[in-house]
């Protein structure tokens, strides 16, 4: 099939042909699994974790994979040329860092004509048209929808009444998924008559293929679509609801975690696809055939003119990051001088989580008690976990690459009275639900009960609430007697003492703590306390899956307390015999701590845990001090602080409660004492690595391929809700709408799903909070043993390769950093 | 306590004076706008409360305000009484909290002192409506609210579907413009008068009215319909979710239920105007039984509860309808509390639904569970409405009894499938529910009696309301007992579609008043050069 045969003039019998014949082609199965391999997932609002959008495209180098996003989307993942004449201006970055962007990239630019081209706009590039594009031409587009805003809606709305978790009451048949759902409510459909005046729309709709993947093959021979576009076609049809596609390509990685499978994505492939081949069906027969010939023709050049426009915009995408990378090395080498360990035997080992807001704390612990040694470590304690609570589904407590092994759930006394407990609260609350949001209880349910809401108003309008009643995430708040604990495998076996010695030793070696130990060893996860935020798992921790990290510290903590689980470790060298392990909780948002189970802390030990828990409240007052210029509220007292903070996370109508993980640009993997004296001004995550502790670099290997992994996911997320807020970023919280009780937010009343970050998280009204730079990661270890994790984990290699991020060596006799480039080391000198 | 109700006119120009309040009043600090506007909502909320007082101490009354101008003078009308006392420290109140909510809110937002001051004019229109005797001003102020209102929907000025909306909405409410007016002016010119307390006398004592006030009657009650948002009027309630949230609580809890307590205030009069009344039960009714099912099937929190009050607002103009203007009021009363928290927290689904997912599944009902709750639901109402003085044969109380045994049946099914204890909770509840109902029914009826309509006319609506509710509840019914049965995959599409009420609307809309020249807002800020420009050239 040519591209200038045009369907509606072939006669039906060859067309049916054709259809068949491609039906069987696995070349199309080919095409639609590659498009859909390209979306990268999107988790729910309940376990929003950050995610890299691009993952699809990591087999890319970046650039080339901006150009074909750019040309299929016109998505874009640089700043505007007007930004980085500003960072110019405002002597980000200098000559010297050009002409190194020059040098590593290999780029035959001369650094005067990238410098040159700082005085002007880049051009706009141009973007794939779709049918959807073509329907419009011979409309008067001023005076009515456009075709791609209205099948936007209907895409959306289908797929919320198909994924829909909890806000409808009333939902369809949807068994079969949703393409089919789409296909029933289309023959139905009167909408696409009556507001944008299409004729025969639901005759058309009923003359679909029933099955999604039939559909797709019929519509690329209907379409013409050329053998070699048939990916990026349908890459860009997925690309055009990106929200929904990311929404169900996480379906689709959770399915595939648990070992099954799931193809909605496909079905939203069939759906979109379905409206191009409809459009171009009932299309002006004496316009349409034309147009959309010559928007395929233009399809061709995109992409290369697409890379041609932003050459410039990446070179001084990578001085900007060179410049900030040499400020980093040479704080990391000049700290060598410094190199030693204190000469005080610690009073507390702390470890903290390795996200970014950790590092101010931890610094503020160093300044106020210098005897607490502070480590980093993924803040899910290494427990592959999920917690159940008193009633429902277990939840996943790990980062989203993981699936859980063991079940934690809360032991104690009185457990069954606070499980009757929560049964009656939930009982009360679906009563309520139930009367307020069914149809015909609607009315009376306002008339007897709405008079109480004018206390409800005072109330929440006053702040008077105490902080936010949700016995879901914070069970030490719910039911301080009871305490979560391993109980089994997430298979339902026991768990035995061999595996539990197992995975504390693990847990300890990974976190370079086997020896040496403090009186107190205090698991300190994080969380983020704030009110009426439907993005509040993204400030929660992201290793915990979108969750706080209270429940895998405290179950760390009991494992670690166990007498049998201690003799094991004594058997493997791991002696904890003086220690007493307590887990605490960082509240992100007030830089409050919390150490929990304190009744079961012995005497022995009661004054240092004592002592621990007065030196982390006067860190929080040093690192709130450190905070409040960002937030907006310096010059206050100490008190005043801790209360405006407080205050924050209680304010119903506070849309900006901290900043969660914005500026982030590093990671160091180093024992502390290489960054201990430096202060990286919460942009670094930090993760203890000691390379010669690491038999056979398994630690190491489980560092690069997980935390970095999950560390680079955030950082792109960030990258990505600033550089492209459109697309990548879920727009302003101020007209956010919740949709499917948790499938995300849309803006306003329809539009596709958002994804990504809100404006408010990364931009404070008059300037970028997060300054968007690719990850540099630093990691103190010898470079063979980097060189060879990389060559064997793909997913790594790609991301090195392609510049997804920048991973440095720190050479631990010289202090010396080393960049590592496509293939080999170069050094960093600094100047 | 003597209250002077002139003294009320300083609620609406304390508003008026702070929204004209010039930008630079506050020179380089613009936060300082916020706080004085915040500090003027206190003494009006106060006086508000004081007013209120004086009511219930005794101290109604009606008072003339003489005004000098160069165009002439006049004397303002203001009106203290139990309607006033209600509804002043309402709108008042959630004014206040709204704009408390909305400093934070739109923190770095670029606008905020535009904001403000329509919110705050806003809030002059809305109050001097509350408080004013002249038929006259409350049209004048209802369609300077539309106005004012209209600026805070354009809030965000380069969203297409903000402005759409809000342009829908301009065009029907300059529509309800024209019949409002008309409306006042027939009144004026076959009364003599449009003093509201002179109309009020007048009705109360004339035996009939004639022609002319009748139609006066439709065409307010058609305004009424129009700007509550009634079918197929509703669609812009549904999208001007594209601007802020407090602004949303504002519409929702506030402007929207303007048009009920119109209906309110000139109850004696309206409330023996039959073809009015037969409108408002009919249109209402419709409203409710259809927007209520429509929500149910919406997929995200703000459109659902845009939805709700939709189907609410139905509610009220049908209990105003059946001349039942207490219950009305309560709804009035309660829907604003209830709407104006449950869009300010809005943002607290995530966490209310991620609860409510622990809960064990619902208990399967089978279509005699249903049948035997209505019956068991029904005789429980009767025999405690008889106990609570509920039960008159006034048709407003026992359509408002009967819906209401019909909304606590579900709850019944539910709680007896799950066992003892459930049943035992869920009819505690349902008890504690009548009491509650029993109780805001004799306070308000108190502030607005009822007004019964001929006996034949009241047949027929109570007939009519009782079996259009009766179908809802049979409908709920068979989609709870069979959610992918043939008749709930029948009626599906169609309620999913919104009824495909709001498409020519829109349309029409497009083309009398478009976003702008190009109404696309293009996700990036480099609009990409596609060859379709060129061909449609």
């Amino acid at each position: 099939m040519t591209a200038s045969t045009f369907p509606l003039s072939a006669a039906p019998a060859m067309q049916d042909e054709a259809a068949a014949e491609m039906r069987d082609s696995p070349d199309v199965a080919a095409a639609i699994a590659r498009a859909c391999d390209r979306v990268a997932p999107s988790w729910p609002l309940d376990r929003l974790i950050a995610v890299n959008p691009f993952w699809g495209f990591v087999d890319l180098p970046i650039e080339r994979a901006a150009a074909q996003l750019a040309a299929l989307s016109g998505a874009t993942l640089l700043m505007p040329r007007a930004w980085y004449r500003e960072q110019w201006d405002a002597g980000r970055f200098a000559v010297r860092h050009v002409i190194d962007a020059i040098a590593l990239t290999g780029s035959a630019r001369r650094a005067d004509d990238v410098l040159a081209a700082l005085a002007s706009d880049e051009r706009p590039a141009a973007s794939w048209s779709l049918v959807t594009d073509a329907a419009d031409i011979g409309r008067d587009v001023g005076h009515a929808m456009e075709w791609g805003d209205y099948v936007t809606r209907h895409v959306s709305q289908t797929c919320a009444a198909c994924f829909d978790e909890g806000q409808a009451r009333w939902t369809p048949a949807r068994a079969a998924g949703l393409y089919p759902l789409w296909r029933t409510l289309a023959v139905h459909d009167g909408g696409p008559r009556l507001l944008m005046g299409l004729r025969g729309f639901r005759e058309a709709a009923a003359e679909l293929p029933e099955d999604p993947r039939a559909l797709i093959a019929d519509a690329l021979a209907a379409l013409s679509v050329p053998r070699d576009a048939w990916e990026d076609y349908l890459t860009a049809l997925l690309l055009s609801v990106n929200g929904w596609a990311s929404a169900c390509a996480f379906r689709r990685w959770e399915a595939r975690l648990a070992g099954n499978d799931d193809d909605q994505l496909v079905h939203l492939l069939a759906v979109r696809l379905a409206w191009e081949l409809v459009l171009l069906r009932l299309g002006d027969p004496a316009t349409m055939p034309a147009a959309w010939r010559a928007i395929r023709e233009g399809w061709v050049s995109a992409t290369t003119a697409a890379e041609r426009t932003r050459r410039d915009d990446w070179l001084l995408q990578r001085a900007l990051e060179i410049a900030y990378q040499e400020g980093v090395a040479r704080a990391l080498t000049v700290t060598t001088a410094e190199h030693c360990a204190p000469t005080l035997a610690p009073t507390a080992h702390a470890v903290f989580c390795i996200d970014v807001r950790s590092e101010p704390f931890r610094r503020a612990v160093e300044h106020v008690a210098p005897r607490v040694h502070t480590l980093g470590f993924a803040g899910f304690f290494g427990l592959p976990v999920a917690y159940q609570p008193l009633a429902g589904p277990a939840r996943a407590q790990l980062p989203g690459l993981l699936s859980p092994s063991f079940i934690v759930e809360d032991r104690g006394t009185g457990r069954a009275r606070a499980a009757a407990g929560t049964a009656r609260a939930l009982a009360r609350a679906e009563a309520w639900k139930n009367l307020a949001s069914t149809a015909a209880s609607t009315f009376s349910f306002v008339e007897s009960a709405g008079l109480a809401w004018a206390a409800a108003l005072v109330r929440d309008g006053l702040g008077l609430g105490a902080r936010a009643r949700d016995p879901l995430r914070t069970p030490a708040a719910a039911h301080p007697a009871l305490r979560p604990e391993l109980s089994r495998r997430a298979n339902g076996n026991a768990l035995e003492l061999g595996e539990r010695v197992a995975l504390a030793a693990g847990v300890l070696r990974a976190m370079s703590l086997s020896g040496d130990f403090a009186p107190v060893l205090a698991l300190i996860g994080h969380g983020a306390s704030t009110e009426n935020n439907p993005l509040a798992a993204g400030l929660h921790c992201g290793a915990c899956g979108g969750q706080t990290g209270e429940v895998n510290a405290r179950a760390l903590a009991a494992l670690l307390g166990e007498p049998a689980v201690r003799a094991g470790l004594a058997i493997e060298g791991i002696e904890l015999g003086g220690t007493h392990v307590v887990g605490g909780l960082h509240d992100t948002t007030t830089d409050e701590v919390t150490l929990f189970d304190l009744d079961r802390v012995p005497p022995s030990h009661a004054a240092h845990v004592a002592a621990l828990g007065r030196e982390l409240a006067a860190a929080g007052t040093v690192a709130r001090r450190e905070r409040a210029a960002a937030l907006g509220i310096q010059g206050a007292s100490d008190a005043a602080l801790a209360r405006a903070v407080r205050e924050r996370s209680r304010d119903w109508s506070e849309v900006r409660p901290e900043w969660g993980l914005a500026n982030n640009a590093a990671f160091v993997i180093a024992p502390r004492e290489r960054s201990r004296h430096v202060n990286l001004g919460g942009r670094a995550f930090l993760h203890e690595y000691r390379w010669e502790q690491d038999a056979g670099f398994r630690v190491l290997e489980l560092i690069l391929t997980a935390p970095m992994v999950v560390t680079h996911w955030i950082n792109l997320q960030y990258y990505a809700s600033v550089v492209d807020a459109n697309r990548y970023g879920s727009g302003n919280k101020v007209l956010h709408n919740v949709v499917g009780g948790r499938l995300g937010v849309m803006e306003g009343a329809g539009g596709d799903l958002r994804i990504g970050l809100a404006r408010q998280s990364v931009h404070d009204g008059r300037r970028w909070m997060h300054e968007p730079l690719r990850l540099s990661v630093f990691v103190e270890a010898p470079a063979d043993a980097i060189d060879e994790i990389v060559a064997r984990h793909a997913a790594v290699r790609d991301i090195v390769r392609h510049e997804w991020l920048f991973l440095h060596r720190i050479d631990s006799s010289s202090g010396a950093v080393w960049r590592r480039g496509s293939e080999q080391w170069s050094s960093l000198d600094g100047e | 306590m003597h209250f002077p109700p002139a003294v009320l006119l300083v609620v609406p120009l304390t508003f008026l004076l702070a929204a004209l309040l010039p930008d630079r009043v506050f020179g380089s600090m613009p936060e300082r706008r916020w706080t004085a506007s915040l500090v003027t909502t206190g003494p009006a909320l106060l006086l508000a409360l004081v007013a209120a007082g004086a009511v219930a101490a005794g101290g109604a009354g009606v008072a003339s305000v003489p005004i000098g101008g160069a165009l002439g003078s006049f004397a303002l009308g203001v009106r203290l009484d139990a309607l006033t006392a209600v509804m002043l420290p309402l709108v008042t109140g959630i004014g206040a909290v709204i704009l408390r909510f909305s400093r934070r809110y739109l923190d770095g937002e670029p606008g905020q002192s535009r904001y403000v001051r329509w919110f705050l004019a806003t809030m002059a229109c809305v109050s001097l409506l509350v408080v004013t005797n002249d038929l006259l001003v409350v049209a004048l102020a209802w369609t300077a609210s539309s106005l004012t209102l209209h600026q805070l929907l354009v809030f965000y000025g380069d969203r297409a579907p903000a402005l759409i909306a809000a342009h829908k909405k301009f065009l029907l409410s300059r529509v309800a413009d024209v019949a409002i007016f008309a409306a006042v002016a027939l009144a004026w010119r076959t009364t003599g008068t449009q003093r509201i307390d002179a109309l009020l006398a007048e009705a109360a004592t004339a035996h009939a009215f004639p022609r002319a006030l009748h139609a006066a009657g439709l065409l307010l009650a058609l305004g009424a319909i129009i700007r509550s948002a009634q079918l197929p009027f509703h669609g812009w309630l549904m999208q001007v979710m594209e601007a802020p949230t407090p602004v949303s609580a504002l519409l929702h809890a506030g402007i929207v239920n303007i048009a009920g307590f119109v209906l309110i205030r000139l109850a004696p009069l309206m409330g023996r105007l039959e073809g009015a009344q037969m409108l408002l039960v009919m249109v209402g009714t419709a409203t409710a039984v259809l927007a209520a099912l429509v929500m149910t099937t919406r997929v995200s929190i703000k459109v659902s509860l845009a939805w709700s009050t939709c189907a609410q607002m139905g509610f009220m103009l049908l209990e105003c309808g059946l001349g039942a203007y207490g219950l009305a009021l309560l709804h009035l009363v309660a829907h604003s509390l209830y709407k104006a928290h449950a869009f300010l927290s809005s943002g607290r689904a995530v966490a209310q639904q991620q609860f409510r997912r622990m809960a064990p599944p619902p208990p399967v009902t089978t279509g005699r569970h249903w049948a035997l709750a209505a019956a068991v639901a029904a005789a429980i109402l009767f025999s405690s409405s008889i106990l609570l003085g509920l039960h008159t044969d006034e048709a407003g109380t026992r359509v408002a009894a009967f819906i209401l045994a019909l909304a606590l049946a579900p709850l019944l099914v539910r709680g007896w499938a799950r066992g003892a204890a459930a049943a035992l909770r869920s009819t505690a509840l349902a008890a504690a529910l009548v009491v509650s109902y029993a109780a805001g029914h004799a306070v308000f009826a108190a502030i607005a009696p009822s007004v019964r309509a001929a006996p034949a006319a009241e047949a027929f609506r109570l007939g009519f309301v009782t079996l259009v509710f009766l179908a809802l509840y049979a409908v709920q019914a068979t989609i709870a007992v069979r959610p992918t049965g043939r008749f709930a995959r029948a009626l599906y599409p169609a309620f999913f579609a919104g009824l495909y009420l709001d498409e020519l609307c829109t349309r029409l809309t497009f083309r009398l008043w478009p976003p702008r020249a190009l109404p696309v807002q293009r996700m990036s800020a480099t609009p990409p050069a596609s060859p379709l420009r060129e061909l449609a050239a």
